[in-house]
Formats: structure tokens, C-alpha cells, sequence
């Protein structure tokens, strides 16, 4: 099962997908171009332990984290 | 006499850990648990260890290499190092919404490891004298 976990004011939401399963695997495209689209930015961790940005939705993915938009304090 | 005593310091240690165990449970259940406990899993083995005991990880910018200190607070807790690892300049940005300290602290970092261009320009400056944040065990 791949996560795909967004920010929020409780901590996180987390939505798990199964990657084999067509249905899940569109509605997880679908929640990353909505949360992109509305500012989030999406990271992916990679085997070393480091992250990246995911600019696109990745299918093989197992986590990606979505964070809100930034701004100066 | 040993024997006893072995016993006794077994049981000791089963009720600390049986205590510790329910500690955590209950402040993961919290907003500022969880976002906490999400960070620990996105920081390196080092980065946890020295979070752990000072209130801080450091890493290095995607973009510029640059190294950066980030300190466990909501604002003003970003700052730029020098090559001597001397406090040189704060930044100050964060995400929009009402987010837990541990989801702004992990947002930072992410944010100047993958997108370091974007953070510095909405970043605003301030000098880092007054820094005085070192609340300890945050990371477990």
C-alpha cells in the first residue's frame, strides 16, 4: 500500500492506495493534481532517506507528503 | 539477595517502559504529537539524534548548499550558518493554515532542501541574537 499524507491543523490526513488497483491509483492522481493545484507542494522520500520534490504524480511512490503554500512571517 | 534485587529492577523497568509507551500513545493522539512524530520519520538518523538532544537538526540547502539550522518553534527558528557553523542570519517563512510545530518545522526544511529558491524569496530576514529555544526531548 502507497500513502500519500497532506499537512493539516490536526497533524496530517493520511490516504492510503493500493498502486495495483486502477480505481485507487486514479483517485490518487486525482488528490495530487487537486492539492498541487490549490499551492501544496508535494515531496517524495527516496531510498537513501533523502527527499525530493515530485512535480508530477509518481505511481510508484510508497509516501508523498503534501505541504501548503509558503509564506514570509 | 541477588537474585531479589534482579527481579526488582526487572519489574521497575517493565512499569517505566509500560509507562513510556503510554505517554507517547497519548501525545501522538495530539496535533503537536503527531506532527512531531511525523518529522522524526522524515529526519536522517543524525539529524533525529541531534534533535533529540538539542533542540535543533541542521542540513544543507538543495539549491545552494548552504547550511541551515532549524530550531523547534513556529517563527523565526530558521537560520543560516556560517562555515563555522555560527548563527550568521534568520529566516523567517512558514506554511499558510494553522499547522502543529512539528508539520511548519518538517515544511521548512523540506521546502529549503527542494525548493530553496522559493523559500528565500518569500523568507524574511532578522538577525539571530536572540535565540534562546532549546526545549529538550522533543524528539524522543
Amino acid at each position: 500500500m502507497a500513502v500519500q499524507i497532506v499537512m493539516d491543523h490536526t497533524g496530517d490526513s493520511r490516504h492510503t492506495f493500493d498502486p495495483n488497483d486502477a480505481k485507487q491509483l486514479a483517485e490518487a492522481e486525482r488528490r495530487f493534481r487537486e492539492l498541487t493545484g490549490a499551492g501544496f507542494t508535494a515531496a517524495v522520500r527516496t531510498a537513501g532517506g533523502d527527499s525530493s520534490q515530485a512535480r508530477s504524480f509518481d505511481p510508484t511512490a510508497e509516501e508523498t507528503l503534501f505541504f501548503p503554500r509558503l509564506v514570509g512571517g | 539477595m541477588v537474585v531479589w534485587a534482579s527481579a526488582w529492577l526487572r519489574e521497575r523497568l517493565r512499569k517505566r517502559a509500560i509507562r513510556t509507551l503510554f505517554c507517547r500513545h497519548k501525545a501522538y493522539r495530539t496535533p503537536q504529537g503527531r506532527s512531531i512524530r511525523l518529522l522524526c520519520e522524515w529526519l536522517s538518523p543524525e539529524q533525529r539524534t541531534q534533535f533529540a538532544r538539542h533542540g535543533y537538526f541542521d542540513f544543507v540547502g538543495g539549491e545552494t548548499g548552504s547550511l541551515y539550522r532549524i530550531y523547534a518553534a513556529a517563527s523565526m527558528n530558521v537560520v543560516l550558518l556560517d562555515q563555522r557553523k555560527k548563527e550568521n542570519r534568520g529566516l523567517c517563512f512558514l506554511p499558510m493554515g494553522e499547522l502543529p510545530v512539528g508539520d511548519v518545522m518538517l515544511a521548512q526544511k523540506l521546502a529549503l532542501e527542494n525548493c530553496e529558491p522559493e523559500a528565500l524569496a518569500v523568507a524574511r530576514h532578522f538577525m539571530p541574537r536572540a535565540f534562546s529555544l532549546r526545549p529538550p526531548n522533543f524528539g524522543g
